[in-house]
């Protein structure tokens, strides 16, 4: 197979455009003052500023984590605009931009409910209700009243903060307390907006909810925040998708999502996550820094993290559930691609505290290109975790002999009736696959398609359906150029 | 000019030469068989027509329908009308039979300036052909050729050979490790195929298989030669004097 | 290179390298019933240097008492066409930590490498605590590597059908761990072993 393997031609990355809007902007740079200005554009209450100082303060002492498999560039701080948001008509403060609507348009992404709901997009035959941010700001958030009607709250986080300061202070940073980490302590000093969303007792939600982050400003970053509750008994399936422009400076997406789940709850969080990767020589592309976590706090909740992850030139990145509650469940499903350059360490963390508690997790990691890709897990067995288990199954698949595949599992295990299993398996696609393909007529990039989105099947059919489509196409394009 | 016309082929595998100078020529509409003893250089001919990446040709040319086939890549030849029921077929997780015969189907359609099928026609076709080799429809569901028993890869072998209807056919041992049921069940597929434009290549170790699929031309291949070339009485006298009894 | 290094009073070589064709066949055993000190750290790094270099590498760790164990144990595949197998068993019960960091790496170009890591244990006390990571890192693609690891307890399906067979519970406890432990202990010079399965 190696004769056609070539590494040159440049990915299709169709997202890539830059909307021309004008923008309000603070100035580059972090400190005190900066965090005051937003807290200040936002009308925060007192405690927020607070918050946002305090975890200012811990950042400042904290270094950048370098314990991942990744050739990380310098990150200039100083030289990042925290705040950036798309000046609103001061005649019409509350109509949306038009060039706004017609980006997220572009994107997929509608945002006219009329639109979506009388199907004139055929693939919408499922409602999607979708919070869309777009640098620092949420511009929209749809279906809100259909929602509410149910006891629903979806909504930016900013309007939660002023429409519900009490849940918003009650669970902000109980998931991720600000100090958690150096990106999560950044992101708890300066995060702009992102979605919040809470399901009332006993409330199945009726639709699919959905964040889909998009950055646009060049020089800046994206810090948003997502806060999800499922009080007791609740469901809720959510979805996360992003892109930015083709650029060749790095920019920095540091976010942090908190989710509660509840006794008897059930939650499946999906991310279908492409950000610009950079080019084919590794130039340019979002740095994907992230803090994910969500708590089973009630026994039987449920929380299931499924991620296919195909952007970035750099993702940093581990969802993780903290199994407190008897008999609760988490799961991660996970596929990661890296192409060309691109640099993933990514994993879970499955830290089993109450009895009976399960885990599984399946990573399904593919390199291509000269590419690193690292599965990076952690499954703890607390002593009182009395029967509880895990299983992980982790396999690689080099396409080319320039990239790496890596497997980092830390299994703890602190109680005697608890099992873990973890296997991991490094392979290529083999050439008699190959062989097979075009015997029956496929050409070798297809047939490369064919095989690794087969190999991912497992991980992709756990996605919503619309997702699950999107992601299979996703996977094959973000290979072109991995096979000449 | 006859369909297929290989001359003087050498060919081989990691530097090991084991066609040694074949010559063959199969004409429109005929059925060949190929016999040989275990070593003969059976499955390396049939890979170097379809052009399997770690067989190298020394030699010789091989032409197909006047195109030189040995230029040419495993899809092209695919498309070209060539198709190779494999010995082992191989395995691929996680890709269900249906979107392997999709890809495969539209791909030959594409390269022939032909629009791809609708998934309506596709699932009509893909319906007709599995009845015809008597497969159940859960089978389209299942991933290629994954945790298939040894009769069900090769009756899958024949199901693909129908949905992809090639010009010429090369049966790699289709019959080993098949039983009375499953045997009868690919001849009669092959043979409801047979034509007057269709040609196959029935590779074989025994004879078993030629007399529920009654070939025009019989050769024997030894020592990487074709050493004989007889009518269909040659395998009967194979079958009962063994391949000793032959000498080129 | 056939050798057996009983922890605590066998020096393991920090780094060895193994040329082409070269071949090394080793058993660690750490029974902290038959070691003066109470926390030990092995580590060493087996580096495959030339083609058909085989290293095949075992470890058996029994931890009943207050003992600290960590293994680090690197392979290190430099060279293209070799082979490399790990297999670590260990118990843990009273108030010991075992812990067991177990890395394949694989170079590039270091193709047609086959290396194949496992590591079970058994925790046998709420006190106890293991620690395991297996880890690969790979830079060629024409590979074979596995690893597996798994921690658990004594199944008790099998003890209550020891039990039911009349073998007290004690005793199918024991026989339980021997047959767990047994792939170890038949690389070991048979007095070694004896004096092991005595312990039990």
């Amino acid at each position: 197979m190696d004769d056609f393997l070539k590494d040159i031609t440049a990915q299709e990355y169709k997202e890539g455009f830059v909307t021309e809007i004008e923008q309000d902007y603070v100035p580059a740079g972090l400190n005190e003052d900066i965090i005051r200005t937003i807290s200040a554009i936002k009308k925060e209450p007192q405690w927020l500023l607070d918050f946002r100082l305090d975890a200012f303060r811990k950042w400042q002492n904290m270094k950048e984590p370098r314990w991942g498999h990744l050739d990380m560039p310098e990150i200039d701080y100083q030289n990042i605009i925290y705040y950036a948001a798309p000046k609103k008509d001061s005649d019409r403060p509350s109509e949306i931009d038009p060039a706004l609507m017609e980006t997220f348009d572009k994107l997929g992404i509608p945002l006219n409910e009329r639109e979506a709901l009388a199907g004139v997009r055929p693939k919408e035959d499922r409602q999607v209700a979708v919070d869309a941010v777009f640098d620092s700001v949420s511009v929209k958030t749809t279906f809100r009243k259909a929602l509410a009607d149910k006891g629903i709250i979806f909504c930016s986080f900013s309007e939660a903060v002023q429409e519900h300061p009490d849940l918003v202070r009650k669970y902000l940073a109980s998931v991720v307390p600000s100090g958690d980490n150096f990106f999560a302590a950044l992101n708890s000093a300066v995060f702009s907006d992102g979605s919040f969303c809470y399901i009332p007792k006993g409330v199945k939600c009726p639709m699919d909810l959905s964040s889909y982050f998009r950055i646009n400003a060049s020089g800046t970053g994206q810090f948003e925040r997502t806060l999800i509750i499922a009080d007791e008994g609740s469901q809720l399936s959510y979805m996360e998708g992003c892109t930015a422009p083709m650029r060749d400076e790095n920019q920095l997406h540091a976010a942090v999502v908190e989710i509660i789940v509840e006794k008897d709850a059930d939650v499946r969080y999906s991310t279908v996550q492409n950000w610009y990767p950079g080019d084919a020589q590794g130039r340019g592309g979002i740095l994907n820094l992230v803090t994910k976590r969500g708590i089973c706090r009630g026994e039987g909740a449920h929380l299931s993290w499924t991620q296919v992850e195909t952007g970035s030139a750099i993702t940093w990145k581990y969802p993780s559930t903290i199994l407190k509650g008897d008999y609760s469940t988490s799961e991660f499903y996970s596929v990661a691609l890296t192409n060309n350059y691109q640099q993933a360490d990514t994993g879970t963390k499955m830290i089993h505290i109450g009895r009976g508690t399960r885990s599984r997790i399946v990573s399904k990691g593919i390199s291509a290109g000269h590419s690193q890709n690292s599965y990076r897990g952690l499954v703890r067995m607390n002593p009182g975790a009395k029967g509880a288990r895990n299983y992980s199954q982790c396999d690689s698949l080099l396409i080319g002999p320039l990239c790496g595949a890596h497997t980092f599992p830390v299994i703890r295990n602190g109680c005697p009736s608890a099992i873990v299993e973890h296997e991991a398996t490094t392979s290529k696609i083999s050439e008699d696959q190959m062989f097979y393909c075009g015997q029956r007529g496929i050409p070798p990039e297809e047939a490369v398609g064919l095989i690794v989105n087969g190999y991912a099947r497992e991980v992709l059919s756990r996605l919503p359906m619309e997702f699950a489509v999107e992601a299979q196409k996703l996977l094959s394009v973000s290979l072109e150029g991995a096979i000449g | 000019m006859e369909m297929l016309e290989i001359k003087n082929l050498h060919a081989g595998i990691e530097g090991k030469e084991i066609l040694k100078g074949v010559d063959l020529s199969v004409g429109k509409g005929t059925v060949h068989a190929i016999m040989g003893p275990n070593g003969a250089g059976k499955s390396t001919l049939s890979g170097v027509l379809t052009g399997r990446p770690d067989y190298k040709v020394t030699g010789g040319s091989a032409f197909y329908n006047g195109k030189d086939l040995l230029s040419m890549s495993p899809e092209e030849r695919s498309w070209a009308g060539l198709f190779l029921s494999f010995q082992y077929p191989i395995e691929i997780p996680g890709v269900s039979i249906t979107n392997f015969m999709k890809s495969a189907v539209n791909a030959r359609r594409k390269a022939l300036g032909l629009p791809e099928l609708k998934p309506a026609e596709f699932l009509r076709l893909l319906r007709e052909k599995m009845a015809f080799v008597q497969m159940k429809s859960e089978f389209a569901k299942r991933d290629v050729n994954v945790g298939f028993s040894g009769g069900e890869k090769k009756r899958n072998e024949i199901f693909q050979m129908a949905m992809l209807e090639p010009s010429l056919a090369i049966l790699d041992e289709t019959d080993s490790g098949l039983d009375v049921d499953a045997l009868k069940i690919v001849a009669d597929g092959v043979n409801a195929l047979r034509n007057s434009e269709r040609s196959f290549i029935i590779i074989t170790h025994y004879q078993k298989l030629l007399e529920y699929i009654r070939p025009d031309v019989v050769h024997v291949l030894k020592e990487g030669r074709i050493v004989m070339t007889g009518g269909p009485e040659l395998a009967d006298k194979i079958w009962k004097e063994g391949f000793e009894s032959i000498n080129g | 290179m056939d050798k057996v290094f009983v922890i605590g009073r066998d020096a393991v070589p920090e780094r060895v390298h193994l040329q082409a064709g070269e071949k090394l066949r080793w058993t660690l055993l750490y029974d902290d019933s038959l070691c003066d000190s109470s926390a030990v750290a092995v580590r060493t790094e087996i580096e495959l240097c030339g083609p058909g270099a085989d290293a095949d590498i075992a470890g058996l760790y029994l931890c009943r008492g207050d003992s600290v164990i960590d293994f680090d144990i690197t392979v290190r595949h430099s060279s293209g066409g070799c082979t490399s197998r790990q297999l670590f068993k260990g118990m843990a019960g009273g108030n010991s930590k075992a812990g067991f960091d177990g890395l394949i790496y694989v170079a590039p170009d270091a193709q047609k490498t086959k290396a194949f890591q496992e590591n079970h244990t058994i925790l046998l006390s709420d006190t106890a605590h293991i620690r395991t990571q297996p880890q690969l890192e790979i830079y060629a693609d024409d590979v074979e590597c596995s690893h597996g690891a798994t921690t658990g307890y004594l199944n008790p399906d099998e003890q209550f059908y020891m039990r039911s067979r009349g073998i007290p519970e004690d005793e199918a406890r024991r026989l339980q761990i021997l047959s767990f432990i047994s792939p170890i202990l038949q690389r070991l010079p048979e007095e070694t072993a004896r004096e092991i399965e005595d312990s039990l």
